[in-house]
């Protein structure tokens, strides 16, 4: 069989004038320590909606500024969790309000955790049948530009 | 509502088209080496000349409506200028005579338009750069000059400002940009408007990014100039307004647009994977969608008025009739149309992209889109004005080697109904 290892090699490192990942997008303005602070802060904050049992608002303010771009994987896997841990206590039946009340920013931001969250199965918190109907009523409401734009934004969650 | 003029010009798609200055020639690339001249014939349009030259596909086609000269470019690297001649051997023939361009590239051309004057066209390419080219009379050929910064990646198309001097390239860099392609040999220097004062040579006059980081399939400028739209592969529409200045972005709900056209100051149609044209319409305050110029939900028989495209969704029981008997069925109608016509083995039958349930307004039924076009539409432009200016009408082409002439009224109408679509 013929040797596939020719895929392997990075023509791009010879070109003295590459395009780096890093000029696709603009970076983060925070620094990464403040992006973890503000995630944890956030957790907490939502701990708090939940008990109180103020969903919406807490969906708004995880989605909102959400961390993404390189060196912030701490921050991002801690939003995962606080996301998950309101899709997880959403009725089924109030999915469709909470979706419809979100900004189109903040539902391409859901979009990409939801797709996040299916890609790591068996992890903590990730309930495939809460995420597969959250995606089903995110796109009914955001159409499949939502997910189109999950699988082009450089930006990653 | 009127309905659409569709064709069936060929099995294969059609990369790009360009119409004679009087709408009764037709240039097409198929998804080939060599550019087709179309003529009417009746309803038909039947080939009647081929501009053979390029040994790669070629990749967009342009033909200027005053000095009916056509130009083409391909992933050769190369473009050819062609002018019509009488042919030495029989003079009441025309032939086209190809002029050679030399520009200087290492990549492939993937777009090349007449500047509004009719004296310079652009080139875009995969080289990171866009050749503006010029005619040099001492050594008979069109020769060019590159813009390379601060272009990071393929430039996938451009487009005019009518002052002939500005361009609008949108690249695979996910980013949108106005040029100035000034030429002190060519223009005399342009007044200053919305875009800036002064414009030297390859001066960035505005770089606009897409939203969501998609590439920038298609640019286009208002008819005035004071505006510029682009449309990117995140599902996105643009809308700038030096001026204002204002930047606007439309996130659709469906599938991304890959070429678009201004129809008026206030409106726009943007076409691709969705296979419908869609008419927006806005001013710097904000855009919105209006319609679709295909009427998905409409009876497909009445309004599709192609004389040669097989419609039905199966012999025997009919369309709609109670299938009778285990074999008469849809799946079996299927296999038996791609036995006996092969109409599956069509490159335009889509696997269906743009499914109805999601947002999209492209219904499908029996593997069949309910649009007219039955896959992505690659180009959209203009075929007819009103004495004011507006466009009237449009032509698209698509993969599934379509040629739709739409009437831009037609949308209006369907506004109500597509706001539904929309929002649900």
């Amino acid at each position: 069989m013929a040797s596939s290892d020719f895929r392997k090699i990075n023509i791009d490192q010879y070109d003295e004038d590459q395009l780096l990942e890093e000029e696709l997008y603009e970076a983060d303005p925070r620094d990464p320590a403040t992006v973890l602070a503000d995630a944890k802060s956030k957790a907490a904050g939502v701990r708090g909606l939940i008990a109180k049992g103020d969903l919406g608002t807490a969906l708004n303010s995880v989605l909102e500024n959400a961390p993404y771009g390189p060196k912030v994987d701490d921050a991002k896997i801690l939003t995962l969790q606080t996301l998950l841990l309101i899709l997880n206590s959403t009725k089924p039946a109030e999915i469709p309000t909470r979706v419809k009340a979100l900004s189109s920013d903040c539902q391409d931001t859901l979009m990409k955790y939801l797709y996040k969250a299916m890609a790591m199965p068996g992890y903590a918190d990730v309930n495939s049948s809460a995420l597969l109907s959250w995606h089903e009523k995110l796109t009914e409401v955001a159409g499949i530009g939502c997910i189109v734009r999950v699988m082009t934004d450089r930006k990653t969650v | 509502m009127s309905a659409p003029d569709a064709y069936n010009i060929a099995q294969v798609p059609l990369t790009a088209h360009a119409f004679s200055p009087d709408r009764s020639a037709l240039a097409l690339s198929t998804n080939s080496n060599d550019a087709q001249i179309y003529a009417k014939d009746g309803y038909d349009w039947q080939p009647i000349s081929t501009l053979k030259q390029h040994d790669k596909l070629v990749t967009s086609i342009d033909w200027a409506p005053t000095t009916d000269r056509i130009v083409t470019c391909s992933q050769d690297r190369n473009a050819y200028v062609w002018t019509k001649e009488s042919n030495p051997e029989s003079p009441s023939q025309t032939i086209w005579k190809p002029t050679l361009v030399v520009l200087k590239i290492n990549r492939a051309a993937t777009q090349v338009r007449w500047s509004p004057l009719e004296n310079k066209f652009a080139v875009a390419s995969g080289a990171r750069s866009i050749c503006i080219c010029s005619f040099d009379e001492e050594m008979n050929w069109w020769a060019s000059k590159q813009i390379k910064k601060p272009i990071r990646s393929t430039v996938l198309s451009i487009d005019w400002h009518p002052n002939n001097v500005l361009l609008a390239a949108g690249s695979a860099d996910m980013k949108a940009r106005v040029f100035s392609t000034f030429l002190k040999e060519v223009d005399k220097k342009p007044p200053p408007n919305v875009w800036g004062d002064k414009f030297p040579w390859s001066t960035v006059c505005g770089e606009y990014s897409s939203s969501s980081g998609g590439w920038v399939h298609t640019v286009g400028f208002s008819p005035s100039g004071d505006a510029m739209a682009f449309a990117s592969h995140d599902s996105t529409i643009t809308i700038v307004y030096p001026a204002a200045p204002a930047v606007i972005t439309l996130k659709t709900t469906m599938l991304p647009y890959v070429t678009l056209i201004w129809t008026a100051e206030d409106a726009l149609i943007a076409a691709g994977h969705d296979c419908q044209p869609m008419l927006y319409s806005g001013a710097s305050t904000g855009w919105k969608p209006v319609g679709s110029l295909d009427d998905v939900n409409g009876p497909r028989s009445s309004n599709f008025s192609s004389a040669s495209s097989p419609r039905t969704p199966g012999g025997g029981g009919g369309g709609n009739g109670p299938a009778v008997g285990r074999l008469n069925n849809a799946a079996f109608n299927r296999f038996k149309d791609a036995d006996s016509r092969g109409t599956s083995s069509i490159p335009g039958t889509p696997s269906s992209p743009g499914g109805g349930l999601f947002g999209g307004a492209s219904g499908v039924s029996g593997g069949e889109l309910m649009t007219v076009h039955q896959n992505t539409i690659t180009s959209v432009r203009p075929y007819e004005w009103s004495p004011n200016g507006t466009v009237t009408k449009v032509s698209t082409t698509g993969v599934d080697g379509k040629l739709v002439i739409w009437n831009v009224s037609a949308a209006v109408g369907l506004a109500p109904k597509l706001a539904g679509v929309h929002l649900r």
